[in-house]
């Protein structure tokens, strides 16, 4: 069974790189046959990839244990439903889907033989498979998911119980949906280069830019999923802890933010044009990057340096597409017609947005990438703790906050004497004062955030042409803001306290008073959980139960905490049961208050929700692409 | 003109390069901590009671005791050849075991216990060891 996946991704491989060389011929001799060839290979090479995808999945519901990757995540005891997920809880499962899905999307997108664009998605073509060539190589090479290993062990290694979550079941592959989607817009700049079309809008814009809104859309979805289940699971009370991980999802994030509003404002030959394609070539690079750098723990590791192997084929293939797109970009830039004196006083906005969002997602990579680039000039590698990242994302981050509120209308009026530019400047000021005065970032953050809820609403009631496409990103926005209010709540105005008690005795916390009532045990066929029940008091009347609970597992000797919410819109009382001792009944709580984070899950379902409105109406009615460098005033 | 705006571009990118670099430099060696493994840290020398250190190692088998009534986690933090004892107070993440490779937080205090601020143990599933 393995044998057969190994083969698909052989000939996988094999028709990947034969439609790279049909293509190219295809587009140099201009041959209309050859690239309906490389097409046809590429749908081939798809066929293959589903082909190993049914393979490891077969295998690891049938839990064959002696194939390394299926003894390695499940186990004989593990549920259906995570047997099915543990094709992503490795590295080489991972690749496999992220290839798989690029092939899907690249087919989808790029599928047209004809004329008047096959050449273009010809060129398209190329560039994807040559990225899906650089996969193959790793997943035949290095992590091949079909290695089978010499004895067949009795049972596997499971899953860690961890992981046991929904939101962990579907966060990778939301990731990766987001990750392989980003490779469209980042074929079609490429396509683009290479095609060269001296004026006028490039072929398929729209294409490039819907997918790119539906990458961004699964890239929140992902980061979202990633949050809840930190906070759910983890019993640290927090969301977000700038590890190299999380921080490998948002930075792509951020610069495929940016992204997306030049496709909102894109014309053909701006300068908002050189930006969309250099920020399509960026995002789907550090997409590629963040996956080397945590799948090959290049900065995680207790190791100064770590043997990344194969993985380097990563650092060769981002080489190859820079060198590649910098050749290309040179020519394109030598035969454009115009592309400077283009961004109307409007756009300097976009543009000022997406060096905000790329500066940031500049400081953060180089705060992950820190440890590693002082092992390369000293002796011991130096990390940063969190508070780099709060602190150095906290001005670029609220500048951000201060333009969403304003740009709708700088975009149509300029930089003009109403109170809203006015405005923006005052709580700017404000800001700065309030920051000097109280070293109070949640307090800066929430003064700038009324001040954009202010002018959100100013937006909608003064609308007229009521399209959904507007709403969706408004919707977008408010999302946006209300994630801010979250972070500004639950990260400045959050208590957090450690007790010891015993069964009868009482703790306060904020308005809370926290009654630990007794231990109830529970034994179950390989754990033992024991859970405290206590009871929450507000101005002496109780109003609520909970019961934190931890499990023993007598086996690997592992514990799990399964911490117990008390959720309203206003905050959070979270308790996690720490220690227990089952003698005396004696407990230890951490309890932590979390002010207004649930609106923080609210946002990001706004923004889920209003990206999804904007792709419907761009999809049943999209406008047309203006072409030429006409850039006037809306 | 073309100079002019050359020496222009030239100086803005010289003021605001230097300004983010400057800020920067300031966030970070405001919560830079020296990463070492327990073999390679030395509590005998000056500089280790000075600044923050992150530290690796096992959490060495039989040491790990947890005292309820104080909140407080005390156990040897060990490597190849040296050990540390380390005293932590906060919440203890779930694949906490004997043995597990974990990372801590923190600054050296008077008695040559490492008290740690931060405690992190390695998900196997997220960071995969080495095959050796």
């Amino acid at each position: 069974m393995a044998e057969l996946g190994r083969f698909a991704l052989l000939l996988g491989f094999c028709l990947s790189s034969y439609a790279i060389l049909a293509d190219l011929l295809g587009t140099w001799r201009r041959r209309e046959e050859l690239w309906r060839s490389g097409r046809n290979a590429t749908i081939a090479c798809l066929a293959c990839l589903t082909v190993a995808m049914g393979v490891l999945w077969t295998l690891l519901v049938r839990g064959e244990f002696g194939v390394v990757y299926v003894a390695e995540h499940t186990g004989r005891a593990l549920p259906f439903v995570y047997k099915l997920t543990a094709l992503w809880a490795g590295a080489a499962g991972s690749l496999l889907l992220w290839l798989w899905l690029q092939s899907g999307f690249v087919v989808l997108a790029f599928s047209a033989a004809d004329q008047e664009t096959g050449r273009f998605c010809a060129h398209a073509r190329t560039i994807a498979n040559l990225v899906a060539v650089f996969f193959f190589c790793v997943l035949i090479f290095d992590k091949d998911p079909f290695g089978v290993s010499v004895t067949t062990p009795p049972d596997g290694a499971g899953l860690n119980p961890l992981l046991q979550h929904p939101a962990m079941a579907l966060h990778p592959p939301t990731l990766f949906v987001g990750y392989a989607a980003f490779a469209i817009p980042f074929a079609w700049t490429f396509a683009t280069l290479r095609s060269n079309e001296p004026d006028g809008a490039p072929a398929l814009f729209e294409l490039a830019r819907n997918w790119s809104l539906l990458a961004w859309m699964f890239l929140t979805i992902g980061i979202g999923l990633g949050a809840w289940w930190a906070y759910e699971e983890l019993g640290w009370g927090g969301y977000w802890a700038w590890d190299p991980v999380e921080n490998s999802s948002l930075i792509p994030w951020l610069t495929a933010t940016a992204l997306l509003h030049c496709g909102r404002t894109y014309r053909a030959r701006t300068e908002i044009a050189t930006w969309f394609m250099v920020l399509s070539l960026v995002t789907f690079s550090l997409c590629i990057f963040g996956t080397f750098l945590t799948r090959y723990g290049l900065v995680t590791s207790v190791h100064a340096f770590p043997e990344p192997g194969l993985g380097m084929l990563f650092l060769v293939l981002l080489a190859h597409i820079w060198v590649l797109a910098g050749l290309l970009f040179f020519r394109w830039y030598r035969r454009a017609r115009t592309t400077r004196d283009s961004v109307g006083s409007g756009l300097r906005f976009i543009v000022l947005n997406n060096w905000l969002m790329v500066l940031l997602a500049f400081v953060i990579l180089t705060g992950t990438l820190f440890p590693f680039l002082s092992g390369l000039f000293t002796d011991n590698q130096i990390s940063l703790q969190s508070g780099y990242f709060t602190k150095i994302t906290a001005p670029g981050g609220l500048a951000l906050l201060l333009l969403l509120g304003v740009c709708p209308h700088l975009w149509r009026h300029g930089l003009d004497t109403s109170w809203r530019t006015l405005g923006a400047v005052l709580v700017a000021l404000v800001d700065l004062a309030l920051w000097l005065l109280t070293r109070n970032l949640a307090l800066v953050c929430l003064v700038s955030c009324l001040f954009v809820g202010l002018n959100l609403s100013v937006d909608v009631a003064r609308q007229r042409r009521r399209g959904t496409r507007w709403y969706g990103t408004r919707v977008v926005h408010l999302g946006v803001m209300l994630v801010f209010v979250g972070m500004a709540g639950s990260g400045g105005y959050d208590l957090e306290e450690q007790v010891a008690l015993r069964p009868g005795q009482r703790t306060e916390i904020g308005k809370f008073e926290l009654a630990y009532d007794d231990l109830g045990v529970d034994h179950g066929p390989n754990f033992t959980a024991v859970t405290a029940n206590v009871a929450v008091y507000r101005n002496q009347r109780k109003v609520d139960e909970l019961a934190p609970s931890l499990a023993f597992y007598s086996q690997s000797g592992q514990r799990t905490s399964e911490v117990d919410i008390r959720r309203t819109l206003l905050g959070d009382l979270y308790l996690a049961l720490t220690e227990v001792d089952n003698a005396t009944r004696l407990i230890t709580l951490t309890i932590y208050t979390k002010p207004l984070i649930n609106w923080i899950w609210i946002g990001m379902l706004l923004s889920v929700l209003g990206t999804a409105l904007v792709i419907g109406a761009v999809v049943t009615n999209g406008r047309p692409v203006p072409s030429g460098p006409v850039c006037e005033e809306r | 003109m073309k100079t002019k705006t050359m020496v222009k571009a030239l100086a803005g990118i010289l003021v605001i390069g230097g300004g983010l670099g400057y800020f920067m430099y300031q966030t970070m060696q405001s919560s830079w901590a020296y990463y070492y493994s327990v073999d390679d840290f030395s509590t005998t020398s000056p500089a280790a009671h000075e600044y923050s250190f992150r530290l690796a190692g096992r959490v060495k088998p039989g040491s790990v005791q947890r005292d309820l009534e104080n909140v407080t986690l005390r156990f040897t933090l060990a490597g190849a050849e040296s050990e540390l004892p380390v005293q932590y107070q906060g919440v203890v993440p779930d694949n906490f075991v004997e043995n597990r490779e974990v990372v801590v937080e923190g600054r050296l205090a008077a008695a040559g216990v490492f008290h740690a601020d931060n405690l992190m143990t390695r998900c196997e599933s997220k960071y995969q060891a080495k095959v050796e």
